[in-house]
């Protein structure tokens, strides 16, 4: 599970509880650079509390991170400089128009005028946004928000994406735009960390896959090391998700309902 | 009509206050302690209220006397709902304009098996759980237990269920003001284009402010027993406006025409009704209806360079405080902070325009040192728990705990300033104050705001509370309290060295004939200024580690 290279997010014994709730129990993990890497889990699994430790938003009860090289507990600061994050459920400024958030955003992370005015300019009429950016974003559309949050993810150029659903809400085109830039940026060598519900696309997308259950990792590696340690050779991220965490056998869960 | 919905929805209502920062809600068990304090004290207050004033007038020897004081009581009964009336109105207003933009907890009867008219009976009647449904348990179980002593008991009896009637009335007036204001202003941001901002707030502000001139010309300078004789003889004169045909009928009753009594009580029934209908029609044509989207720019976009950067501020921190200026003059839940600076100015201007005096020298100082400072401590201890759930921007930002408060605090004190300046230009046109006079205030509002914007930022920060459903709460409520305890006392400590220059222009002001020794205010001031800066550091370094800790410890 641990790699020798050099990695962009490196964990060791890392744990977190909420009162009597292990949210995370004692993981270690390697992202490489340049590496998109999914996180699946059933919910509650701890996916979330791990991106957030990771960003240093929330400090581990043990354990060691280190992100691009800091570490994250003894410098978050300088992490977050790095980072660009989109949370599950993002609660914008809504009393912002797009453009003004975006602005905000770019402040925030010291951009250039001129630079932050084309990055901004580019995202906008690549999600299609264009005409809308002067709306205050509380008439946006939660696609629309998404794309905002998307956009300030993207503006500041980070090596570290954190991304927890990053297409949820989008429209096709909009996510495959997403999707095409993720891999774009990962040839650069950009890590991206994504958790997700949506097998589908953490299997088209995702280099490595962890897959989390009551905090700790019950497997780890691309799709055919996830089949082997499943002994599901010709079988799709569903069947194996399934079966490792244990929660394969759905059909009398549904014909219990259907009584 | 299912009743049962209705109590639910009401219990929704009352169950979206629970959620406090810093509770895990698995195993929320709700406590009935503030409840029980609320209305149990409030009863248990009227109650002795009550038993106080029937023991006095049980007391009271000289049949004369007893008369005049029976009869005051009869004058006081049939101005109770019209009391409650205007209270519970005030009340509920104000507790709509605060109400979040976030809708979250109100939708979800829209898609639920729910009617409009259990929608609309919840609604009125949650707005009247709290301190107006209190009010009318002190002043009932008071009027009740009194009215053993008077043998007025059939009277007190009409009178309550008068209270409670007014009440409802007020708040399904308060339910269609609310329907109205979501259709008119929505039609109003569609015709008003970019300038919607500002047609909100300076709409917002104009509100505000009719509102207070009409509250203070109903009370400013009056006491309760006057506002009793106004609103008896007011409602004899009034007696069209449906509004007091509660108080009338119950005025009839004294009187002994039942008749009158009878068509009085059932016309305020009818009209009751024919408020609520329209508050379920209008609820029916325009509560699901969404307000057109503000567009605030067209064109390119080009990014500006503020003066911000000029005072040293980074453009992190320029950016805060941008964004910040824009959320308190947009989000209308947060635009009642502005309210009290306004009562501040409107409520000595009202007695002055009213009284037609001289504007006394301490009617001036207050008003060059309470808006300002009032707004340094509200702002300073909500304008951290207003980022609601928005505050997770601050979490992944690469900001440090310094520029964190730094950025805040330049916002609330540069806000608290322009207020304070406002204020002293209409101070000084208004009083013509003395030049002495106008520098020593001037000087005391700026420490004030600098000291005490500090104490409330570390209380702000401490005691965030980012709960916006139904209203945001932006700070717990013990660490309010906590709050503007030791802003009092602090302000008492900074302004404590201007004492003695206070008590001597009191004495020439009463021409009273006592000599005191020569006040240095070029001694006193530097004093004042020394000890507000010993306090502004102090705290600075508290809210410092406050924030560090803030910081590292997600919420959300």
């Amino acid at each position: 599970m641990v790699s020798s290279r050099e990695s962009a997010v490196k964990l060791r014994g890392v744990a977190k509880r909420y009162s009597d709730i292990i949210a995370v129990d004692h993981i270690d993990l390697d992202v490489e650079y340049g590496e998109i890497f999914g996180l699946l889990g059933p919910n509650g699994s701890g996916k979330t509390t791990t991106l957030k430790m990771i960003l240093g938003l929330v400090k581990p009860d043990s354990g060691s991170i280190n992100v691009l090289g800091t570490n994250a507990e003894e410098n978050p600061v300088e992490v977050k400089r790095q980072v660009g994050y989109v949370p599950e459920s993002p609660r914008l400024y809504e009393f912002l128009t797009g453009i003004e958030y975006l602005d905000f955003v770019g402040d925030v992370y010291g951009m250039d005028a001129s630079e932050k005015k084309n990055r901004i300019d580019e995202y906008l009429e690549a999600l299609e946004l264009e005409g809308r950016e002067g709306d205050m974003i509380s008439s946006y559309s939660q696609g629309m928000k998404q794309k905002i949050a998307l956009i300030s993810a993207f503006i500041h150029k980070p090596k570290l994406l954190l991304l927890d659903e990053p297409l949820s809400g989008l429209d096709p085109r909009s996510a495959r735009i997403v999707k095409d830039l993720l891999r774009e940026l990962t040839s650069q060598g950009v890590t991206t960390i994504m958790p997700t519900h949506v097998l589908g696309i953490a299997q088209a997308m995702c280099d490595r896959i962890a897959i989390m259950y009551e905090g700790r990792f019950l497997a780890l590696g691309n799709i055919e090391e996830l089949r082997a340690k499943a002994r599901l050779p010709e079988s799709d991220l569903e069947d194996i998700f399934l079966k490792l965490t244990g929660t394969g056998d759905i059909r009398a869960v549904v014909e219990e309902l259907l009584r | 009509m299912n009743w049962k919905n209705v109590l639910r929805l009401i219990s929704v209502d009352t169950k979206s206050g629970r959620l406090i920062r810093g509770q895990r809600l698995r195993r929320y068990t709700e406590s009935k302690l503030f409840p029980y304090l609320l209305y149990g004290g409030s009863c248990i207050l009227g109650l002795a209220i009550g038993w106080l004033v029937g023991n006095f007038y049980s007391g009271i020897p000289d049949l004369d006397t007893k008369a005049i004081i029976y009869q005051g009581a009869l004058n006081l009964f049939p101005s109770l709902p019209t009391m409650v009336l205007i209270y519970s109105l005030v009340f509920t207003m104000m507790s709509q304009i605060q109400r979040s933009g976030a809708r979250a907890s109100i939708q979800p009867p829209y898609w639920l098996p729910i009617t409009w008219e259990e929608h609309t009976l919840a609604s009125t009647l949650a707005n009247l759980i709290g301190v107006p449904l209190a009010s009318i348990v002190l002043i009932g179980s008071a009027v009740a237990v009194a009215s053993i002593f008077l043998g007025t008991i059939a009277l007190a009896t009409l009178t309550i269920f008068a209270l409670l009637v007014s009440a409802f009335l007020a708040s399904t007036t308060t339910e269609i003001f609310r329907i109205l204001q979501v259709r008119l202003v929505g039609a109003v941001y569609k015709s008003s284009g970019r300038a919607a901002i500002w047609v909100r707030f300076l709409g917002t502000m104009l509100f505000l402010i009719a509102f207070y001139i009409v509250w203070f010309a109903f009370t400013s300078g009056a006491n309760y027993v006057a506002i009793v004789e106004g609103i008896a003889s007011a409602q004899s004169t009034l007696w069209l406006i449906p509004y007091v045909w509660l108080g009338i009928a119950l005025v009839f009753f004294i009187k002994g025409l039942l008749a009158y009594v009878v068509i009085f009580s059932l016309a305020s029934l009818l009209f009751i009704l024919v408020l609520f209908y329209v508050a379920i029609r209008m609820n029916m044509r325009f509560g699901l209806y969404e307000p057109p989207a503000i567009t605030v720019s067209r064109g390119a976009y080009a990014p500006r360079v503020g003066f911000l950067g000029k005072l040293g501020f980074s453009s992190l921190e320029a950016a805060v405080m941008k964004k910040d200026f824009k959320a308190f003059t947009r989000r209308r839940e947060l635009m009642y902070l502005f309210i009290m600076p306004l009562v501040f100015i409107i409520m000595p201007l009202m007695q002055w325009v009213g009284g037609g005096e001289r504007f006394s020298p301490f009617i001036f100082a207050w008003i060059l040192l309470g808006p300002g400072t009032i707004m340094a401590v509200m702002l300073g201890s909500m304008i951290v728990g207003s980022e609601g759930g928005s505050i997770w921007h601050f979490y992944s930002s690469p900001i440090t705990a310094r520029g964190f408060v730094k950025c805040k605090y330049a916002f609330v004190t540069i806000f608290s300033l322009i207020v304070m300046g406002v204020c002293s230009v209409v101070a000084v046109l208004v009083a013509h104050p003395s030049l002495d006079l106008a520098i020593a205030s001037s000087i005391e509002s700026v420490l004030l705001i600098v000291a005490l914007g500090m104490v409330s930022l570390r209380s702000g920060i401490k005691g965030a509370d980012f709960v916006e459903i139904p209203r945001p709460r932006m700070i717990r409520p013990l660490s309010a309290v906590v709050n503007m305890i030791v802003c009092a006392v602090l302000a008492l400590v900074i302004l404590s060295p201007l004492i003695p220059y206070a008590i001597s222009m009191m004495i020439s002001l009463m021409n009273l004939p006592i000599s005191l020794p020569k006040f240095d205010l070029h001694l006193a001031l530097p004093i004042s200024g020394f000890v507000s800066l010993i306090i502004t550091y102090i705290f600075y370094k508290m809210t410092l580690k406050n924030a560090e800790d803030f910081l590292t410890k997600a919420e959300v």
